[in-house]
């Protein structure tokens, strides 16, 4: 074989190479559903902003969990349906908030609803201003896909019965500035001491 | 000398990769469709009706390492080397040998369940396919469904017996174990499998009695309240659905994908 021939073997062989690895790169563009993420490399890996689903807010604005950056945030997961655990729920998230006095401006207050269904961005508006939480406080309605995901991500088991209402497991959940799980606490009325000690040192972190 | 070199590495990264595309080749995976039906779960809830599930399409087996190969191929951010922790462990794929190389060692699994998948992979995987995960209701609806071409007394005997056995070093084949007669293939016997609500059975070892209904399926007098006191097999399903987290990869579970149909 001479050296022509192998020359071009060699290029032969590398177009086939380009080729197989163009068309992979086709293949991504074309299939579009993997959402690319806003300033990946300035996340930590561990952070939930990664989840690009969007929410609605209470007030119907569209929502991405990466709006959040820039303040520690407690999230409590509930349905407004709820008779029992979620208005207590509530309760204990807005008695860590009231311990914080003046710090609580530097916290965001997150609660994400199980109850696709039925708690609408109206409905949740409503149920906020019934228990006066404040605009510190975001009430997120999302799709089934992004509210599962969002409860896998913080461990929070949910199941809906025939009836349309949640069976839940209550934990408050602390995320850093960068949305990094910090601390949980599981339970209704629990000693939130820790909790509070917890936020208020993310408060501090830069 | 150095052009044979070049050509002899060229021709063996085309061997591979030749091989890896004859085993990798496939066509659509087919899908079947379930009938709507009553699902009754597990342990009684506070209503205690059954779950009603609407017919909906399911893949006729799992996802085989093959099909996965392709999955990542085209999507970076889901190769070993670049997965997100948060979204997959250190187990994630464990077995293959690189990002896009599944290995020669491996040649008896590309057409094995791919396992040692997180569930945000498997979500992944089946959005990819324009598809999503089964519920649990229609996971256990499809795979309650009696077996065709296998004798056996009970399907809860026949997945016990499959429980007890150790995990065999070389996962079979798809297609392996029986059909049922929906057409599915392996929905026990084979793996376990992950559901989009995997995380709705309420038990953990480590919750303080503040979740409602776990007393009901776990104390032992409340194990009353289970709807088939002999359906142990079931009671495993649940306590080790209930166990898991989305990152985790595990040896021997996989997934199948559904779609709703419109």
């Amino acid at each position: 074989m001479t050296k022509y021939n192998i020359g071009i073997l060699l290029i032969l062989s590398l177009v086939g190479c380009m080729q197989s690895s163009n068309k992979t790169e086709k293949k991504i563009t074309a299939s579009g559903r993997q959402a690319v993420l806003p300033d990946k490399d300035s996340m930590p890996a561990e952070s939930i902003f990664h989840l690009t689903d969007s929410f609605q807010t209470q007030e119907n604005i569209p929502f991405t969990l990466s709006m959040l950056k820039g303040k520690p945030t407690v999230v409590g997961m509930i349905f407004t349906n709820c008779t029992y655990a979620c208005p207590r729920l509530t309760a204990d998230i807005k008695n860590i908030a009231d311990s914080l006095k003046d710090e609580k401006e530097k916290v965001n207050f997150l609660l994400v609803s199980f109850d696709t269904k039925r708690d609408t961005p109206d409905r949740l508006k409503k149920f906020a201003d019934e228990k006066g939480l404040n605009k510190n406080w975001i009430l997120l309605h999302g799709s089934e896909y992004a509210v599962r995901t969002f409860s896998v991500l913080l461990n929070i088991q949910f199941e809906k019965d025939a009836e349309g209402n949640f069976s839940h497991s209550n934990l408050v959940s602390v995320l850093d500035k960068n949305g990094v799980l910090q601390y949980q606490k599981e339970g209704l009325g629990a000693v939130h001491t820790e909790t509070i000690t917890t936020i208020k040192k993310l408060i501090q972190q830069r | 000398m150095k052009y044979i070199l070049t050509i002899l590495l060229l021709t063996g990264c085309f061997d591979v990769s030749n091989a890896q595309q004859k085993k990798t080749v496939s066509f659509e995976k087919k899908m079947l469709k379930i009938p709507a039906g009553n699902y009754k779960p597990f342990f009684v809830t506070k209503s205690n009706k059954p779950i009603k599930v609407a017919a909906f399409k399911m893949d006729e087996s799992a996802i085989t390492n093959s099909e996965f190969l392709l999955f990542v191929t085209a999507n970076p951010q889901w190769r070993k080397s670049k997965v997100n922790r948060l979204f997959a462990d250190s187990n994630y794929l464990r077995d293959w040998e690189s990002d896009l190389v599944i290995g020669k060692k491996n040649i008896n699994i590309y057409n094995s369940p791919v396992v040692h998948v997180s569930w945000f992979a498997a979500q992944a995987y089946c959005k990819w396919k324009n598809k999503r995960l089964p519920t649990v209701a229609e996971w256990e609806l499809a795979g309650n469904a009696a077996p065709k071409n296998i004798k056996y007394t009970s399907l809860t005997e026949y997945i016990l017996g499959w429980y007890k056995k150790p995990n065999l070093p070389v996962l079979p084949n798809i297609k392996t174990t029986y059909q049922n007669v929906y057409g599915l293939y392996d929905m026990h016997g084979l793996i376990w499998e992950w559901t989009f609500n995997f995380n709705s059975f309420i038990s953990s070892g480590d919750s303080r009695g503040n979740t409602e209904d776990e007393l009901k399926a776990f104390c032992a007098a409340g194990a009353i309240n289970v709807v088939d006191k002999s359906d142990y097999a079931g009671f495993l399903r649940f306590s080790y659905r209930g166990s898991l987290k989305g990152n985790y990869c595990i040896a021997n579970l996989g997934f199948r994908c559904a779609k709703t149909i419109e």
